[in-house]
């Protein structure tokens, strides 16, 4: 072996110094036993390498770049040979910056997927590989006391978004949640939450559905429409309300909001309309009274009213 | 102790169990529909005498009837119960793929609702000193047997659930 460069450390951080040293091996030595050890840092050459004679008769150069502002450099270790400048070993430096605290983590439970699925905002670039992993623990007594960690939950490269299947939850019970940042300069977690797991549902919006315009379930009154819906079917076993809103199809209309309503009806009669008019109506539902998030709006019913 | 501790159940507890309850019955119910279209195994009441050879016993509920409702006792019959639902769901893993998920969803909800009911009430200070064991689970000696097992299993859950929705609605 003709050389090697061993370094302080390979991951430094961004505008750091790094200290790099190269020894020639005895076998290099009868290349020319006096020419100068040479850097480069990429291509550029670079001054300041400390020189000394071992007493094995190895020689020794050893640099300090004071402020490695390249997230990937190489940093050849070179020796004059006639006039050509040869490499003798090359080592990759890395810089850039401990991990920052993730943010912003909020979590779902999908009942389509029976899946508890968490995200958050990773940071700013750290410019290293950094690795999150979603942490929870079950816990009592609103997270005061811990009891055993669930299985950490590894995202796809490159997402901020893990699912916890539902085998490793406790849907009722208390349960510790973070984020943890990991690269070669530290460790960093987000803060951490702490809820039941049901309580953060998301339901999928109800089905609105209009009613057969026979006579006896919808006579036909100019300023009323007649419709049903029902919540989605999955959460049937769940206790909801649901809110409804309406527009007419006229320009710079805006929504009018009825709330609450029960989960399903098999008939509901919205009346104080427009005559011979196109309403548009939407609806969503949550879980109540134990908490929830909102569904989504349903998609658009759109009925017409009767002619006076 | 008849109704003192009724009154020191939090009310979102017993929201969580009816809803659990509901959530049970509602697993409980596709499981039956699969068994009935898959192998027409749709009326339990078919099956009683092989339940009663394969020891496929009713948990009872006895201190949650209106009548004689001892609230602390009817809690340790309800996680009671819950254990020995989670056993026998245990037992009868591998009846089929057509209702494998099915099964294994229903033991996970059972198995919650059953840590649902220790936690509250080792919180009122009235869990008993050891954790129930399961008992003794029966053992299916064909394919036949386990899919029978599962029409039984799943009609007495659904009918102790019944009882446990009507004491829980009673005491929310």
């Amino acid at each position: 072996e003709c050389g090697r460069i061993s370094l302080s450390h390979p991951i430094v951080r961004l505008g750091d110094p790094v200290t790099a040293s190269c020894v020639i091996g005895q076998n290099c030595n009868h290349l020319d036993p006096e020419s100068e050890i040479l850097w480069k840092l990429e291509s550029e050459l670079q001054p300041g390498g400390k020189q000394q004679r071992l007493p094995d008769g190895t020689r020794k150069s050893t640099i300090t770049l004071p402020h490695l502002n390249h997230t990937q450099a190489h940093l050849s270790c070179c020796l004059l040979w006639g006039n050509s400048l040869q490499i003798i070993d090359q080592v990759e430096l890395q810089a850039g910056y401990p991990p920052p605290t993730p943010y912003n983590l909020s979590c779902l439970m999908n009942l389509t997927i029976n899946s508890f699925i968490c995200q958050w905002e990773p940071g700013p670039e750290p410019h290293l590989p950094t690795n999150f992993t979603l942490k929870s623990i079950k816990s009592r007594d609103n997270c005061q006391t811990q009891e055993e960690p669930i299985q950490e939950c590894v995202p796809e490269a490159g997402q901020s978004r893990c699912a916890i299947q539902r085998k490793h939850l406790l849907l009722y019970q208390s349960l510790v949640i973070w984020v943890q940042a990991e690269n070669a300069l530290g460790t960093s977690q987000s803060p951490k939450l702490c809820f039941h797991p049901m309580d953060l549902v998301k339901l999928e919006p109800p089905t609105l559905e209009a009613l057969d315009p026979s006579p006896e379930v919808a006579p036909a009154q100019p300023d009323c429409l007649w419709f049903r819906w029902e919540s989605w079917k999955p959460s049937l076993f769940m206790e909801q309300k649901c809110e409804l809103r309406y527009q007419p199809q006229l320009r710079e209309a805006s929504w009018a909001l009825v709330a609450p309503l029960p989960s399903c009806t098999l008939h509901h009669k919205l009346c104080g309309l427009l005559p011979a008019t196109a309403y548009t109506l939407q609806m969503r539902c949550i879980r109540w009274p134990l908490p929830g998030h909102w569904s989504d709006w349903s998609p658009s019913l759109e009925l017409n009213t009767a002619e006076r | 102790t008849p109704l003192g501790p009724a009154s020191s159940l939090p009310p979102s507890f017993l929201l969580q169990c009816l809803e659990q309850v509901r959530k049970i019955r509602a697993d409980g119910a596709v499981l039956q529909e699969r068994l009935c279209a898959t192998y027409k195994l749709c009326h339990p009441e078919e099956l009683v005498l092989l339940g009663h050879s394969l020891g496929i016993t009713q948990a009872p509920l006895s201190s949650c009837s209106s009548q004689a409702l001892e609230v602390v006792d009817c809690l340790h019959q309800l996680h009671s119960g819950l254990v020995l639902y989670q056993g026998l769901l245990q037992a009868l893993a591998g009846t089929s793929p057509e209702v494998a998920s099915t099964l294994d969803l229903l033991h996970l909800d059972v198995a919650d609702f059953a840590i649902n009911i220790w936690q509250q009430m080792e919180d009122m200070g009235v869990a008993p000193t050891g954790k129930p064991t399961q008992g003794p689970m029966p053992t299916f000696t064909s394919a036949f047997q386990r899919r029978a097992g599962g029409v039984l299993v799943a009609s007495n859950l659904q009918s102790f659930l019944e009882q446990a929705y009507r004491v829980l609605r009673y005491l929310a």
